[in-house]
């Protein structure tokens, strides 16, 4: 008698433990980017970005595909891909990082520093991004901007269009996050 | 003489100042692909789509990526997430599915969707993440009865 009540004892907190997974995720996270220069500004976005989040480690992942970016003009889609970025070769850009003091229970907002290797044109990065994390409904969402310079991921801009395409973007990102069901 | 210079150089610049309108029109459509008069280069079940890219992504992405394909699955879920209208189809296990992105023209059919029901989708394979993305999408067929 008292095997099953250990038995059932331990099934209901397994049973527990695993409807409260850490992990969450986003498959329509949004992404965009902003070049500003007097020549053009140019615009693109992205709202099919893939993102887990575990918060029993602070870890995140993100994953995008880059032909995944809408612009207003095709030529700017067709440069992007297949001069600049070169999708073919490199059809997507990660980022793996932690978020450092994250208090996953913390109801109000906090604003926090996600540390973590940015890829973008197969070339890695480390970065240091402000985030803004917030709770809601057992669900998070996370929210911030940054800015790339293009030289630093070997993105060769041809001279003449040098001046129509800004040294650094501007990239703004948006994240909302449900449990993470298998 | 110089009359008919002026009428040449008149007539030149007008098919100059033509040309350009016709190209900028062209290039900043929106939706610069015009999925509707496009046929359709590959057709494809949600299920088999979904399997050849968790078995091989790569060969996937070769085979659909940049490609204007129909599927025909059943919905898992319609979001309008970001001002976004977007469709879910299920594929053949719960982890991953198909992302279909609509734009806005079709949103009344897109709200009359409900799940399970059978759908046809054409769109432009994007490629895997956990999920197939496919944009500019249409809806192509939907059945209630089955």
């Amino acid at each position: 008698m008292n095997k099953i009540f250990t038995f059932l004892f331990l099934m209901t907190f397994i049973a527990d433990f695993d409807s409260k997974s850490s992990q969450f995720i986003a498959n329509q996270g949004q992404v965009s980017f902003f070049s500003y220069t007097p020549v053009e500004n140019i615009e693109a976005k992205n709202n099919q970005v893939l993102s887990l989040l575990d918060i029993s480690n602070s870890e995140i992942a993100i994953s995008m595909l880059m032909r995944a970016f809408v612009f207003k003009k095709a030529l700017m889609y067709e440069h992007f891909n297949e001069s600049y970025i070169e999708s073919d070769i490199h059809p997507k850009a990660n980022f793996d990082g932690k978020i450092i003091d994250f208090d996953p229970s913390l109801k109000e907002p906090q604003t926090r520093i996600v540390k973590g290797t940015l890829t973008i044109h197969g070339i890695s990065k480390e970065m240091d991004i402000k985030a803004t994390i917030e709770s809601k409904n057992d669900a998070y969402m996370i929210s911030g901007d940054f800015d790339v310079v293009v030289k630093d991921f070997d993105i060769k801009i041809p001279p003449i269009l040098a001046s129509n395409i800004a040294k650094t973007i501007n990239v703004m990102f948006k994240f909302e996050y449900k449990p993470y069901e298998e | 003489m110089n009359k008919k210079r002026n009428i040449v150089l008149l007539v030149f610049s007008a098919v100059l100042i033509a040309f350009c309108i016709y190209i900028n029109s062209k290039l900043t459509a929106e939706n610069y692909i015009d999925i509707e008069n496009t046929s359709t280069e590959l057709n494809i079940t949600s299920n088999k789509l979904v399997a050849s890219f968790t078995n091989n992504e790569e060969q996937a992405d070769k085979m659909f990526s940049g490609k204007i394909v129909e599927i025909t699955g059943r919905v898992k879920e319609v979001t309008f997430l970001n001002n976004r209208n977007t469709v879910i189809l299920y594929g053949q296990n719960s982890t991953s599915g198909i992302i279909c992105d609509f734009d806005t023209n079709q949103l009344e059919e897109i709200k009359s969707l409900s799940k399970n029901q059978k759908v046809t989708i054409k769109g432009v394979c994007k490629g895997f993440l956990k999920d197939v993305v496919i944009l500019n999408c249409l809806l192509m067929k939907t059945n209630l009865n089955e």
